[in-house]
């Protein structure tokens, strides 16, 4: 990987930092930081399904690993929050390897592997709910205490730039997928497993890989979370909710690509926003016109968001356009 | 485009300086005739799975709004009007802490509701860095209050408050019908809600003579009794204690009726539908002779009347989400009235320290603790009776006496 191919990432982060201290209002800033948390998760997805091709229903077992970790590390042990980060990372790519190791050993692909990241996320949650260490069903409420050590800020601007970052920190490690050896056996194992086998790689160390990754940059979404909202209980940690939202954030921005996730994560929460300003006092509209928008976008740009800009781009170049045709006909 | 000409700019400008003129002469007097509206809001769960509560709290809260509005506005600033802001909080913690921010940022002097205990732990402390004062309506957790927040206060009883008065209550029960009911079975949610109150009964009751035949726990939403209550007819209990939502309590009760499982008595603390008139009027012969502690309006409070007729007017059935808001709204008014000011310090400081009247509910006066807690909050026990929920405990708010047995 060259520096060159770190230009975008780094234009990313600069476009969305200075969105961050344009002086958005406190309400769209909060959205920011909430696209930042959920388009994490999706790039953590999106390594294992997008690169990898095996959709996982269950990423919010990682999430709720990283989040959990943090806010018991903070509030039984008093462990600083930074270090409650890594051990959450750490922990939620461990819990990625565990399930890997079991599932990948079974030789479980597709629905089979979909269903059983479901069932583990699911018996993390009901394990959580009653769990004294993880709070019960009460959940673990961090106290609202400012300070850099707390990654808590008065001023919100510095939590979002902090979370842009780490965004943009996935943003090139999808890149140095997309570039390295270890990326280019990924998407051999996705396009054909048993001639990548053939041709040597070694498939269950490289699907270990991915997922563990993939935990790691999910589970990081985790802890953001919580430090965000500084509450956390076995629902939102361990539900199937982020489980769908980082696919859906995936697939919709354009499964495989750097920026997928990240386009798919600002475009349905926006979308959402939106149509919530504009409905005006209805409840539950930005709800239903989202469900449509989504239905559409799946119908219509089956390859996500991304693919909307080769389309076009296509269209302006004749012979671009030829060569999707063909593609398409393929 | 036509040219403009220089006449017509100046008569433009000319006209311009009329209306400044008279719009500053005229300011004065508009303002005296109307001060600025001092905006409340109210966070409750519009849409999502629970937005029948929502839309409950609302009507509740509107009336509160209207009938201040109506009888002169807030006196302390000139008669100025109170504009009620309702944020959706989509039946989610993130989107009430979201919602927060948006009522902070449109204006409001304090926020009332949260309804659940999850979303009211997050949007409290989201309001909290604004200096916001919140006051909750009917979420229960422990937690909510006492945790240094000095911009939240919580009007209705906590959890700890309502079991203790739930299980004296029982015990009254059972002792003015001669000591009948001996077994217990607990059926609950598998929520904060549900599993903590599964765990106060299970610590509490066996050192006051109810044996606890089991504890049986189930998820939110579930679609399907039938095991659970299968599991109750083998058990045979005195007694079956339920803490789930209105959807789950209804499954179950209608189920129970169903496969003709009549303990002596359901006994239900905060019954998801116990004392819903939506459960009675649907389910009638299901609902008859359950029992609940829960928030309730004060019976004797011709509001709490006016309120059901207002929820009925509309074609939709009266729970307690109504008076509880009502009177959230009738207690923040009071407090703005007393600061003087629309200011979020000034009302904080009168919360802590002022005393007020308590809207409808039966609390006589409402004074916080140091915690934020009303010392005074009470829950009151009903029993669906012949289909009406009356109250039957304490005994200065009793409609009627309680039948119990139920299945004699």
């Amino acid at each position: 990987m060259s520096a060159r191919d770190l230009l975008l990432p780094l234009i990313a982060v600069l476009v969305l930092a200075g969105l961050a201290f344009s002086g958005l209002s406190g309400t769209l800033l909060n959205l920011l930081i909430f696209m930042m948390i959920i388009s994490l998760a999706a790039q953590g997805w999106n390594i294992l399904g997008g690169f990898g091709g095996l959709s996982s229903f269950g990423h919010a077992a990682f999430f709720g690993t990283g989040a959990y970790t943090t806010l018991i590390l903070q509030t039984s042990l008093g462990v600083n929050a930074w270090a409650g980060l890594v051990a959450g990372v750490l922990l939620g790519a461990a819990v990625g390897a565990g399930i890997g190791f079991l599932s990948f050993r079974s030789g479980l692909k597709g629905s089979y592997f979909a269903l059983i990241t479901l069932a583990f996320a699911e018996v993390l949650r009901i394990a959580s709910n009653s769990a004294p260490i993880t709070g019960g069903a009460a959940g673990i409420l961090l106290p609202l205490d400012y300070g850099f050590l707390n990654l808590q800020f008065d001023d919100r601007r510095w939590f979002a730039l902090i979370a842009i970052l780490f965004v943009g920190a996935a943003l090139a490690l999808t890149r140095w997928l997309e570039r390295s050896r270890f990326g280019a056996y990924l998407i051999a194992i996705r396009e054909n497993e048993q001639a990548a086998q053939a041709l040597g790689v070694d498939v269950f160390r490289v699907k270990l890989g991915a997922i563990t990754l993939s935990a790691g940059c999910t589970a990081l979404a985790g802890v953001l979370y919580a430090q965000n909202y500084l509450f956390v209980d076995a629902h939102v940690a361990y539900g199937p909710w982020i489980s769908i939202e980082a696919l859906f954030a995936a697939i919709v921005g354009g499964l495989g690509t750097m920026f997928g996730p990240l386009v798919g994560a600002v475009a349905l929460l926006g979308l959402g926003e939106i149509t919530k300003m504009v409905s005006g006092g209805v409840p539950g509209v930005d709800l239903l016109v989202f469900g449509a928008i989504l239905i559409l976008t799946v119908a219509f740009v089956p390859g996500g968001l991304m693919s909307l800009r080769q389309r076009l781009t296509g269209r302006r170049r004749p012979r671009g356009e030829t060569a999707l045709r063909s593609e398409e006909g393929a | 485009m036509t040219k403009m000409t220089g006449q017509t700019r100046r008569t433009i400008l000319k006209g311009g300086v009329a209306a400044a003129a008279a719009a500053t002469l005229g300011a004065p007097t508009v303002l005296r005739a109307q001060p600025a509206a001092v905006k409340i809001g109210l966070l409750q769960p519009m849409s999502g799975f629970l937005a029948q509560a929502g839309d409950l709290a609302s009507i509740g809260a509107q009336f509160a709004v209207d009938e201040i509005n109506a009888a002169g506005g807030i006196k302390a600033l000139g008669g100025a009007q109170i504009e009620l802001l309702i944020g959706d909080s989509k039946s989610n913690a993130e989107a009430g802490a979201q919602e927060v921010e948006a009522l902070n940022e449109a204006g409001v002097v304090a926020i009332g509701g949260g309804f659940a205990s999850g979303i009211s732990l997050t949007a409290t402390q989201a309001a909290a860095r604004h200096d916001l004062p919140f006051l909750v309506d009917s979420a229960t957790a422990d937690s909510i209050t006492g945790r240094d927040l000095a911009n939240t206060f919580r009007l209705g009883p906590n959890f700890s408050m309502a079991t203790e008065v739930a299980l004296q209550n029982l015990i009254k029960l059972n002792e003015a019908a001669g000591n009948p009911a001996k077994t217990v079975a607990l059926v609950h949610e598998d929520g904060l809600f549900g599993a903590g109150l599964a765990q106060v009964m299970q610590e509490k009751l066996p050192g006051l003579g109810f044996e606890i035949l089991e504890t049986i726990s189930h998820p939110t939403p579930a679609r399907d009794m039938s095991n659970v209550v299968l599991r109750l007819r083998s058990l045979q209990p005195d007694l079956v204690i339920p803490s789930h939502y209105y959807n789950e309590f209804v499954l179950m009760a209608r189920t129970m009726q169903q496969q003709r499982v009549r303990p002596m008595g359901v006994y239900a603390v905060f019954g998801g539908a116990a004392s819903s008139y939506q459960f009675v009027a649907e389910y009638p012969e299901a609902a008859e002779g359950v029992f609940d502690c829960n928030h309730w309006g004060d019976p004797s409070n011709p509001t709490d009347a006016e309120l059901k007729a207002a929820v009925e007017a509309q074609g939709k059935h009266y729970a307690y989400n109504t008076p509880i808001n009502y009177s959230v709204v009738k207690v923040l008014a009071e407090a703005i009235e007393k600061a003087g000011a629309a200011d979020r310090a000034a009302v904080t400081e009168q919360l802590r320290t002022a005393e007020f009247g308590s809207g409808v509910m039966p609390y006589g006066t409402t004074k916080f603790g140091e915690d934020g807690q009303n010392v005074n909050a009470l829950p009151l026990n009903t029993q669906v009776q012949d289909g009406k929920i009356n109250v039957i405990f304490p005994d200065q708010f009793a409609q009627s006496t309680p039948v119990f047995p139920v299945n004699g």
